[in-house]
């Protein structure tokens, strides 16, 4: 077993902490920085309950070891809205009853927010495709199509471009 | 863990020490440690060497840095739509977050039955260069694969780069997969196959990949490509051929299906393959 000093930034914060080499991205950001909204599902990389954000790109946080991490910037579920203002996917997710059991929220608004950040106007097709990997065993999907077109109308009607 | 510095390092470390497993971004490698299937006593990590992510082309040849994500293969400008092959095996290899980080070096050393992008590579001819801190070496993939999780790859060397040549305006290059979902799904079987027509749209070279040709290794159908060569691309061809593909499969069950299923989509996946090229090359195949 060896311990490595990982460097990296989560949601805007630099952070410097040492890290065994088993230790996933998913244990470090739940278990040590305290970020309990990404959640766990599968572990296998089969549900991607655990999507967060990684320079850019979105990456299941199981199936990362936390040194392989170094130097990167992290975004998960804590770094989108507040309770007071809620990101438009947010509103818009509560809007179209596209949140029901709620444990593949954060996972799904950080798979719709890539989506977003990187092609505001998305077609259905589109949607369907940045979500296909993460599992929703509540609400047959349709629902999160409609609250991703809704928000990116939002986005695109009040300029909003958040690149965190 | 170890984290090399550079690529001499690297090659200096895997040298010394014995016992040691290389991790690209993970996301075969991690799932495998934690079933207890991969018991490394020391990882290292490539994962911090960029020099290896790249697609270049020079002298009608491709190279792909073996730490090239599918996302990153499926973006390269070199990649046009003539390797919408690639989009092909992409659409369904898994969701972005796995597309994301599963990278090309990753993939052919998983060397698992699975793979999808292995019979790509396949049908491309593909080589693979392989360093160590004595000396590289260059293999075609075909001989790279020597089993089922099993390589050829020494303790001491690293994959480094596959390459094949460009594809040109007469040829196309397809892939399809059968399993029991739309997206994330392991493939029950899959296929690739290339087409290069002749002057007189007859098939003048044809290459046809599964990931179980014979049992669970990923190869090739050399039979039926034998026998389609230089014949012309009509409905009586293929369905000759078909007689050979259903012979030359050593199909095998486990849990996913059975042999006889396998033995039964086989044919109708090969036939849905060649439409696809023959449809990238604009011939209407009617089979």
């Amino acid at each position: 077993m060896s311990r490595h000093l990982l460097r990296f930034n989560v949601n805007g914060h630099d952070h410097a902490l040492v890290v065994e080499s088993h230790e996933r991205l998913l244990d470090v950001l739940r278990d040590r920085l305290g970020l309990k909204g990404t959640k766990e599902g599968c572990s296998t990389g089969d549900c991607g309950i655990c999507a967060v954000i990684m320079d850019g790109r979105l990456v299941n946080s199981c199936l990362v070891l936390a040194i392989q991490a170094r130097n990167k910037k992290i975004t998960t579920i804590e770094a989108v809205g507040t309770a007071e203002d809620p990101h438009p996917l947010q509103r818009e997710f509560i809007k179209w009853n596209a949140a029901q059991c709620g444990f593949c929220t954060p996972a799904m608004i950080l798979a719709s927010k890539n989506l977003l950040d990187n092609n505001p106007s998305p077609t259905d097709q589109e949607i369907l495709e940045a979500i296909r990997g993460i599992l929703c065993r509540c609400t047959g999907y349709y629902s999160f199509v409609r609250a991703v077109k809704a928000a990116a109308q939002e986005m695109r009607k009040s300029g909003i471009e958040d690149h965190p | 863990m170890y984290v090399p510095e550079d690529v001499n390092d690297l090659l200096s470390y895997l040298d010394n020490y014995q016992d040691t497993q290389l991790i690209a971004n993970g996301s075969d490698l991690i799932n495998r440690i934690q079933r207890g299937q991969v018991k490394p006593r020391t990882l290292v990590d490539l994962s911090g060497l960029s020099e290896f992510n790249y697609v270049r082309s020079s002298k009608g040849t491709i190279r792909i840095g073996s730490l090239t994500t599918i996302q990153d293969l499926i973006s390269s400008p070199l990649l046009g739509r003539r390797y919408d092959v690639f989009r092909d095996v992409a659409r369904i290899f898994g969701g972005p977050s796995i597309v994301n980080v599963a990278t090309v070096g990753g993939n052919i050393c998983a060397a698992s039955s699975s793979e999808d992008l292995i019979p790509v590579l396949l049908v491309l001819n593909a080589k693979v260069k392989l360093m160590s801190k004595r000396g590289d070496r260059l293999l075609d993939l075909e001989d790279f694969l020597i089993g089922k999780r099993q390589t050829a790859l020494r303790p001491n060397e690293v994959l480094t780069e596959t390459m094949f040549d460009e594809i040109d305006e007469q040829s196309a290059c397809a892939f399809e997969k059968i399993g029991i979902r739309n997206s994330l799904i392991i493939a029950l079987l899959n296929c690739s196959v290339y087409l290069k027509l002749s002057a007189n749209r007859d098939i003048g070279a044809i290459r046809i990949a599964t990931n179980r040709v014979s049992g669970k290794i990923p190869s090739r159908a050399k039979s039926t490509e034998t026998e389609l060569m230089g014949k012309p691309l009509t409905k009586e061809t293929v369905e000759r051929s078909i007689t050979t593909l259903k012979n030359e499969l050593q199909l095998s069950s486990d849990f996913r299906a059975s042999k006889q299923y396998r033995h039964e989509v086989a044919p109708v996946l090969f036939k849905r393959t060649l439409i696809k090229c023959s449809e990238r090359l604009g011939e209407k195949l009617d089979v």
